[in-house]
């Protein structure tokens, strides 16, 4: 079979699986209608009372509360939800590549990419709690080409609260054990929450919008920490508490996290957070500012030697403004982060050499980055939206980022991304999102043409995205 | 060890299952936390601790006629009251909602001063809104509205009060009054706003909502 015979064959498969797809869920729309996820089951509400426009996970000011008061609003359920989801990566440009079977895995296929099973919901009047397990279907690749599935541990928070209110003041404070720095956080331009579509793990998915540079803190999740919080008259809210790796009796915060690649902290990492939230009408605005340090071994296997720490300081600004007066929601969210990296001495000041055996600056000592995005969206009626945002990672240089490996290379060391998205999604009913994104780069690896020093533009990795989201 | 551990987990989850807080309880489904505890813990969330709400997505409550309250309440519960605000919204919170803490919720949102909240619209319909409030649309065979819900708006045991309601709020249910018949309680109000037009709506809602302003401007 030639090349494009294979191509249209592609297509066809891709087509028909889709078409496959849509009957199915057209089929299920009688069932769903009659179903609810878990927290909906618990309020007995729509999806739209705590989910801005009923998008998932974007949280209503009411949604917030919900969260805050310890998902322990309305009666106990059965506490078990289900996500599945499906998307099709499509790679603009493939031919710079010397193997595009390996770089861009699964390029306009639809693959069913991952699944996440939820223990939430109300515990007793003051503790409840959100446990997300997911299972990547592409976890793995075996020599023989073929994938296999994995499960971990995703997203946990456990929470005690309370709340003192009356006319003249409303408290609510709280305690959350979780395993991600913010996945406590109420506001969706928090790290853990700005990202919504999971990333698939085939390379094709590389360079979708979920790929490109978000906020977040350098420790990532699969850690397991305490925090405290208060929010005094839906004004001011603060945070703070401590993580450490997930050990002892939090390791099932990173259950199936092979110890090669879970986090490895030393001692107790800061991290706090704090928010100035303001209703008048329709219109909702947060600012914020948050932080973490985090000291992380260089090998998660051996924990022996604090001489091999990288030592991380993240100091983040966010603002969320929401406008929500049914049908219309509307959402703008702006989120900041600086993050200094300290590299341990037997990394920094290390030679590097260009592929012609060329010296290059030794590696750097630390590092800084920064990320901005923004994003603003807008949903008629919980049903049809659309967004646009704009990202821009920017960076010190260093060598130690050189990689003149094609497509996922770096040969200036430096780590600048810029780039936007737009998006356009309908969400049929509500259990289900279908979503169409655009995700077009300027600047790649710190380069805007030929980055990875194989001829490979930053506009090359321009991908569509197509998703299909569910939960039950 | 495991065993250990397993045991201590499975008895801390019962110790806290049994745990409840009635004087703090979010608890919708025991029927033993008092009215006035759920509007403060649950309702206060959407309609303010006191019935004023700030988003005009949700109706105020404060000083809303009692038996209009426990009427909405009812519906909600019995899903009766069909109209998107209910379903979304209301019908899994008061699903398991008793009589008495109907009555006991219904106390607590009808004692409450509505607080003075900013004019929603502009003069000029607001000025519009005051003649059909006063002298309904005789054109199109519209009654005035003061004949049922007072000169003042503030209701009356059989009719709910209007006055400073969000103007958002009551142009939404006049819609859903005129066009559909998902709220039969207020099947009346079908032939009533029959003859509205969407401006005359609007107006009368702008006016409504802006009454407690006219009035401290007085």
């Amino acid at each position: 079979m030639d090349a494009s015979a294979g191509k249209r064959v592609r297509a066809w498969r891709t087509h028909g699986i889709i078409a496959l797809v849509v009957l199915l869920v057209l089929a299920l729309v009688p069932v769903c209608s009659r179903a609810l996820p878990v927290f909906a089951r618990q309020t007995g509400q729509n999806c739209v009372a705590c989910h801005a426009g009923g998008q998932f996970p974007e949280l209503t000011p009411y949604g917030r509360l919900f969260k805050l008061t310890g998902y322990t609003i309305g009666q106990r359920t059965i506490p078990v939800a289900v996500m599945g989801i499906a998307t099709a990566s499509d790679v603009h440009n493939t031919s710079h590549s010397d193997d595009p079977s390996a770089d861009f895995q699964k390029n306009d296929s639809l693959i069913f990419a991952s699944a996440s099973l939820f223990l939430a919901g109300k515990v007793t009047d003051n503790v409840g709690a959100f446990m997300q397990v997911t299972y990547d279907n592409y976890a793995k690749q075996g020599s023989d080409g073929s994938w296999r599935g994995h499960t971990s541990a995703d997203n946990m928070d456990i929470r005690y609260a309370d709340r003192f209110i009356d006319p003249d003041r409303d408290i609510i404070f709280g305690v959350s054990a979780n395993n991600n720095p913010s996945v406590s956080d109420p506001w969706n331009s928090a790290p853990a929450w700005m990202q919504y579509v999971p990333v698939p793990s085939p390379t094709s998915s590389a360079f979708i919008d979920g790929a490109a540079p978000y906020t977040g803190f350098a420790s990532g999740g699969n850690i397991a920490g305490v925090t405290a919080y208060a929010f005094w008259n839906q004004t001011l809210y603060v945070e703070a508490g401590g993580y450490g790796s997930a050990r002892g009796i939090a390791s099932f915060m990173s259950a199936g996290v092979a110890d090669a690649e879970k986090t490895r902290l030393q001692g107790t990492n800061p991290y706090w957070r704090i928010a100035l939230s303001h209703a008048f009408g329709a219109h909702d605005v947060m600012v914020g500012l948050t932080g973490m340090n985090a000291d992380i071994y260089d090998d998660p296997l051996d924990t022996s030697d604090s001489a091999t720490i990288h030592r991380f300081h993240d100091i983040g600004a966010d603002a969320q403004y929401q406008y929500l007066l049914d049908p219309s929601t509307v959402t703008v969210q702006l989120a900041y982060m600086r993050d200094t990296h300290h590299v341990p001495a037997f990394l920094a000041n290390q030679p590097v050499f260009d592929v012609d055996g060329q010296p290059l600056a030794n590696t750097n000592a630390s590092d800084r980055t920064n990320v901005f995005r923004a994003k603003a969206s807008y949903v008629y009626a919980a049903k049809y939206g659309g967004s646009v945002a704009f990202f821009n990672q920017t960076g010190t240089t260093d060598s130690a980022l050189y990689d003149p490996t094609p497509v996922f290379g770096n040969v200036s060391g430096n780590p600048g991304i810029r780039g936007s998205t737009i998006e356009a999604f309908v969400t049929p009913v509500q259990y289900l999102r279908i979503g169409l994104q655009y995700t077009m780069y300027d600047r790649y690896s710190g380069a805007s043409h030929n980055y990875d020093g194989a001829g490979r533009n930053a506009g090359d990795n321009d991908s569509l995205f197509l998703y299909f989201w569910g939960a039950y | 060890m495991v065993r250990e551990y397993r045991l201590t987990v499975a008895l801390a989850f019962a110790a806290l299952a049994a745990c409840t807080n009635l004087p703090r309880s979010r608890d919708l489904g025991n029927q033993d936390v008092d009215g006035r505890v759920l509007a403060e813990q649950v309702c206060s969330s959407c309609h303010g601790v006191t019935g004023s709400a700030e988003s005009p997505n949700m109706p105020n409550l404060a000083g809303q006629q009692k038996s209009y309250l426990v009427a909405q309440l009812r519906g909600f519960r019995e899903k009766s009251r069909q109209d998107p605000a209910g379903y979304e919204y209301m019908w899994g919170i008061s699903r398991n909602l008793t009589d008495r803490q109907i009555d006991e919720l219904a106390d607590y949102f009808s004692t409450q001063t509505l607080r003075l909240q900013r004019v929603e619209s502009a003069p000029e319909h607001i000025e519009a809104g005051r003649s059909v409030f006063t002298g309904g649309v005789p054109a199109s065979g519209v009654p005035a509205c003061i004949a049922c819900h007072g000169p003042d708006a503030l209701g009356t045991d059989m009719y709910p009060r209007l006055n400073g309601q969000h103007a958002d709020y009551i142009a939404k249910q006049l819609a859903v009054f005129q066009r559909t018949d998902q709220r039969p309680e207020g099947a009346v109000m079908k032939v009533v706003a029959h003859g509205l037009t969407p401006e005359a709506v609007e107006n009368v809602a702008a006016y409504l909502q802006a009454m407690p302003s006219l009035a401290t401007a007085r």
